[in-house]
């Protein structure tokens, strides 16, 4: 019996041995499996025929772009597909790591926040001698838009869809109490219409809620300023920040700003746990969502039965300053791919084959190419027919030009945003203090020290 | 020649050292390959200003002084790291010997309840046993649900508030007391029922039993465990990743999901194996520290 206990306290230690010793092992480098993950990538592409597409997104995304791939592989039966796709994090975290074993796959869907990143570190390749020679047609694509690429003197991503910020309102809930919301609000038409809702319905508000990195970079344009210039921030005083704190401030103190604890228990940034369409008690759902056009959708399919969803520009004082299109995602080719001439091709299908965006149906926002978008409008549905009916008709006309991408460091304060936001919120600090350390913080950050 | 070459493998395998060497081989590869190389590579980028996608540049101890001189959050973090494995394993390991107490007379049912108390240690620290009790301590959840049944009725965010919520992670951390208090078990079971007996006949009622018996008696198991643990709960990283992410206002922050910020979210990769390797030495010293103490209240005599 003792010889039993015995191997049984031996097994015992050597299991929370291991377990222990697993832990440290993690400690060291977290970036180890990341990297044999992305070595085999590597290996398994074999022949430059085979390329690897990558990219981040939902289910939908996920079906429709893959038979898009396939639809190219028929076309052209040399060419085979490797789609990998992973949730937003994961995704990053793997290209990152892909990048330092220098196994990145041949196309990646690029973000905006990250392009100039990629680029700096000369991990993209330039599509201009592509779009020269014609293999990437642009002919049917706007200025703007092909320009919204472009880091330095080379365009390295092609846009795959045009994308407008975009308040995604309760409408039922509006509509049932008389209450209307027009578009180009001002920054007060907004919290009058928060506090109106407020007191008819008791449905409060969420200004962005810690995914607000988006809503401050609008509330600063309008302006006239950005957010990031190199190595500083983009505004001369701490003021310049105070209007986006002030709404925080005022809606918490007045009380129809939604709870901070509440997103304790949520996955901020998830459209299915937004409290526009998640919640239990007015009092712990807002009736508006601060997000962008192509989120139409799949913030529909969240909300609950009966429940229709409208769409208006983000409050601004100066809607045509502020307001802007943005390309929803991009593609990008790798340095680390065998055969970009090809990858070009395929970003050319993607661009500019119809049948190509009969598959994708306006899922990245809408097509760059105006051909291709007047093409694909009769087989949309109604909510994709309104996203496009809102960036043509309500984005467009009153618009500027996108701001640069934002440098390196820019993760770094869009996490001290959230981390003042957060303290604003539980009363640890007032919107003067928030702005103040913003400024300071952000300035010291961006220059390296 | 090639003969000669055979039969001197053949040789060389027969011996019994050798058989040491190739019978360890597939740990010992394994070590050096994902533990001591990636460990190295770790140290040299501590000194480097690395963001993963471009080449480390090498700079020196500047990682160092910046965590030590100009970063509230490392501080912030290592508070609520030692906060956290001060407070649960001394709270675990309590919990644990208390339940070993019970469990220690065998009847028809021990075995179930052993097995069912392990459990938790097991799972405990997976992601859907994280998930689970954000929902638990949600305001809606089944807490706020059980205190309405008793007649308090809330709907208090336990996550949201910056004194509560780490105490849902210690309190998590505490429910997966199973490994300890099997080996409290085995330990208990070691002790001579003769010494009970003799207290018994002395007259020493079970207080007196527990506190000069079985404690000091305990105390070797005790001090094992205790070093496990800390080690254990100063690494303790899913629940707080899944659960919390710091939040609120870094209340929650443990050091090693900072370092996980650092590195994989702000890029900051050099400066998180720095922050790594402080953790190394932060907890080699407290396991030192506990070392040291081993003589003052350790009992390592016989029975």
């Amino acid at each position: 019996m003792k010889k039993k206990l015995a191997l049984g306290m031996a097994i015992i230690t050597a299991l929370s041995l291991t377990a222990c010793g697993g832990n440290s092992g993690s400690n060291g480098t977290t970036a180890a499996p990341g990297n044999t993950e992305a070595a085999e990538a590597g290996a398994s592409a074999g022949g430059s025929n085979n390329l690897i597409v990558s990219w981040w997104g939902n289910q939908t995304r996920n079906e429709r772009t893959q038979e898009a791939l396939d639809l190219y592989s028929e076309q052209n039966p040399e060419v085979t597909f490797d789609g990998q796709f992973a949730e937003w994090a994961d995704y990053w975290n793997k290209l990152a790591t892909s990048s330092a074993g220098h196994s990145l796959p041949d196309v990646v869907q690029m973000d905006y926040k990250y392009l100039k990143q990629y680029v700096d570190n000369n991990l993209l390749v330039d599509l201009t001698p592509y779009i020269e020679d014609g293999t990437i047609d642009v002919s049917n694509v706007s200025e703007n838009m092909l320009n919204s690429g472009k880091v330095g003197d080379g365009i390295y991503a092609i846009s795959l869809g045009i994308n407008a910020p975009a308040l995604l309102y309760n409408k039922t809930l509006l509509d049932e109490n008389g209450i209307t919301v027009k578009d180009n609000m001002t920054m007060d038409e907004f919290m009058d219409l928060s506090r109106e809702i407020y007191e008819k319905t008791g449905y409060k508000t969420n200004v962005a809620y810690n995914n607000g990195d988006n809503f401050i970079e609008y509330t600063v344009r309008s302006e006239g300023k950005v957010l990031f210039e190199e190595g500083k921030l983009g505004v001369d005083s701490a003021d310049q920040l105070l209007p986006f704190f002030q709404i925080y401030e005022i809606g918490m103190n007045e009380g129809w700003h939604v709870d901070p604890s509440i997103f304790a228990e949520r996955t901020i940034g998830s459209v299915e746990q937004e409290p526009l369409v998640y919640g239990s008690t007015p009092a712990n759902m807002s009736w508006c969502a601060f997000y962008y056009s192509n989120q139409l959708t799949a913030m529909q399919k969240a909300a609950p039965e009966g429940m229709e969803i409208g769409m208006t520009t983000w409050p601004s004082d100066d809607p045509v300053v502020s307001n802007y299109l943005k390309p929803s995602q991009f593609f990008s080719i790798t340095v680390d791919s065998k055969n970009p001439a090809e990858a070009a091709k395929v970003l050319d299908f993607f661009t500019n084959s119809e049948d190509c965006n009969n598959i994708l149906l306006a899922e990245r926002g809408v097509p760059i190419s105006s051909l291709v978008a007047e093409a694909i409008a009769p087989k949309l549905d109604d909510m994709d027919q309104e996203v496009i009916r809102y960036i043509n008709e309500v984005v467009t006309p009153n618009s500027s030009t996108l701001n640069p991408p934002a440098p390196d460091s820019s993760s770094e304060v869009y996490d001290l945003i959230d981390k003042l936001e957060e303290k604003l919120c539980y009363g640890e600090i007032d919107a003067a203090q928030a702005a103040n350390e913003l400024f300071e913080g952000g300035n010291k950050i961006m220059s390296g020290n | 020649m090639k003969n000669n070459k055979a039969f001197s493998l053949k040789r060389w395998l027969n011996k019994e050292s050798s058989a040491g060497v190739v019978f360890t081989l597939p740990f010992s590869v394994g070590f050096l390959l994902f533990m001591i190389v990636p460990m190295g590579i770790s140290l040299y980028y501590s000194f480097c200003d690395y963001d993963i996608l471009s080449p480390p540049v090498f700079q020196g101890v500047k990682n160092y002084v910046k965590m030590f001189t100009d970063d509230p959050t490392f501080y912030k973090s290592l508070k609520v790291t030692f906060y956290f494995a001060l407070v649960s394993v001394p709270l675990r390991l309590i919990f644990a010997l208390l339940v070993a107490m019970i469990l220690q007379k065998t009847t028809k049912a021990t075995g179930f309840y052993r097995a069912a108390y392990y459990l938790p240690s097991i799972i405990g620290g997976s992601v859907a046993v994280s998930i689970l009790w954000k929902r638990m301590f949600a305001s809606d959840g089944i807490v706020n649900t059980l205190l309405g049944f008793i007649g308090i009725s809330t709907s208090f965010a336990w996550l949201g508030n910056k004194h509560t919520a780490i105490w849902t992670l210690i309190i998590l951390a505490v429910w997966q007391f199973g490994s300890s208090m099997l080996i409290f078990l085995s330990s208990l079971k070691q002790i001579p029922t003769s010494l009970y007996e003799a207290a018994n006949v002395d007259g020493a009622n079970k207080f007196r039993q527990f506190f000069n018996i079985t404690l000091p008696l305990l105390t070797p198991t005790i001090f094992f465990n205790l070093v496990m643990q800390m080690i254990n709960g100063f690494l303790a990283f899913t629940q707080c990743f899944i659960i919390t992410q710091g939040k609120p206002m870094n209340s929650t922050l443990f050091y090693t999901v900072y370092m996980y910020q650092q590195s994989f979210e702000f890029y900051n990769t050099g400066y998180g194996a720095a922050l790594a390797w402080v953790m190394l030495l932060i907890i080699g010293l407290m396991t030192l520290f506990l070392f040291a103490t081993k003589k003052f209240w350790v009992y390592d005599g016989g029975f």
